[in-house]
């Protein structure tokens, strides 16, 4: 329960650090004795928690977007490395998935329905 | 430290699940050597390994997520659904043997007399200890969540004061089952009666114990800072399985404390 208040949590911080929206904390620090994340996380759970503080999702935790597929509004697909498959499901309930690369630089489309995507580089995380 | 673009914890090679499987060989095999060879050298040992087994795996557990931070949040969910689904199997363990006791009470056979009790057997006053016992363990429930909204709003004393308060109503429940156990005026070898009376309460009383020994732990590490306010799901894991607890006795003492008397 408490981690998906804090996965809504992430959520909405990143939402709202969108909208540049101030924002108080949901709770104080340690008021009597009890350690909060903010002050006692470590490791990868503190990188992704930092990370969501600045809006940002380097682990892959959230739903990608879903962008239009257009030319002008291609999917974007984060990418390590310049390349990465993508996995088309041209029509929802397919069953065939349509496999193919995308590579950085440039738009490519499903061979079977022609959506765009564009491969974006995705921030490495240390 | 390896780097990876994903929020999942690859484990690393750990003992404790091959000890833990020698261990279960030996106790059920050393059951089978009691049974029929009358020594218990064989389940001891297994038992000893068993403990051991749980100690080292949950502590590496322990440091994998409070101390090393591996417990992400998609992590946590893992760690949510198996105990959703471990508890879930242990219901269906409590089915078989209300399963039982409800095909053996429900059609009382002649060699009974055809009555539930069965001739012969004087079952224990519904209304005495049994429901001293769910009152306390009731009580119980309320401690742990009590305990629970302490941690979640940052509040050291009140959570340590409500989880042991839990821990000694358990204790006190373990305690007034066992007199009950020693002074009932029928055994486990007295038909069907005693039978399922005993396995299903027994088993349960078991389950007990492992609940009070889960949140002795959790009172450990609640002392020792391991909890935050936002991550604590051991702490929700253990509050989960007493409830669990809870609501299997709260079935007993409806069915064959009360109903079966």
């Amino acid at each position: 329960m408490a981690g998906r208040l804090l996965l809504r949590a992430c959520t909405t911080t990143l939402r709202l650090r969108s909208n540049a929206v101030a924002r108080p904390l949901h709770r104080a620090m340690a008021t009597e004795g009890i350690p909060t994340d903010e002050e006692q996380a470590t490791g990868l759970e503190r990188r992704v928690l930092m990370a969501f503080k600045e809006g940002k999702d380097p682990y892959s935790i959230l739903k990608p977007k879903y962008y239009p597929g257009t030319k002008e509004d291609p999917q974007l697909v984060p990418c390590i490395g310049g390349k990465r498959l993508v996995g088309c499901l041209c029509e929802e309930d397919n069953t065939a998935i349509v496999w193919f690369w995308v590579h950085e630089g440039g738009s490519h489309r499903c061979p079977s329905c022609g959506t765009y995507y564009k491969a974006v580089p995705h921030e490495v995380p240390h | 430290m390896a780097h990876h673009s994903h929020p999942y914890h690859m484990v690393d090679p750990s003992p404790w699940p091959l000890t833990g499987a020698i261990a279960a060989l030996l106790m059920t095999s050393g059951l089978a050597v009691w049974f029929h060879f009358h020594s218990t050298s064989l389940m001891l040992l297994g038992t000893i390994l068993l403990t051991l087994t749980v100690i080292q795996w949950w502590r590496d557990i322990v440091r994998e997520g409070t101390f090393q931070g591996h417990h992400t949040p998609p992590v946590q969910k893992g760690l949510r659904y198996g105990m959703i689904l471990f508890i879930t199997s242990e219901v269906l363990f409590f089915l078989g043997f209300f399963w039982a006791f409800y095909h053996s009470s429900l059609a009382p056979t002649p060699e009974l007399g055809g009555n539930w009790p069965p001739a012969g057997i004087t079952p224990l006053d519904p209304f005495e200890v049994p429901l001293l016992n769910t009152a306390v363990l009731l009580a119980s429930g309320v401690t742990v969540t009590w305990a629970h909204h302490a941690i979640m709003e940052g509040k050291r004393k009140q959570a340590i004061h409500a989880l042991a308060l839990t821990i000694l109503l358990g204790a006190y429940f373990t305690f007034l089952q066992a007199m009950e156990y020693n002074e009932a005026p029928f055994t486990i070898a007295d038909g069907v009666y005693g039978c399922t009376f005993f396995v299903a309460t027994g088993f349960h009383g078991l389950h007990v114990l492992i609940g009070s020994t889960f949140l002795a732990i959790c009172l450990a590490r609640q002392i020792s800072h391991h909890f935050t306010s936002e991550h604590h799901f051991g702490f929700e894991a253990a509050a989960w399985y007493w409830h669990f607890v809870d609501v299997v006795w709260l079935f007993l003492y409806i069915s064959i404390y009360w109903w079966g008397s």
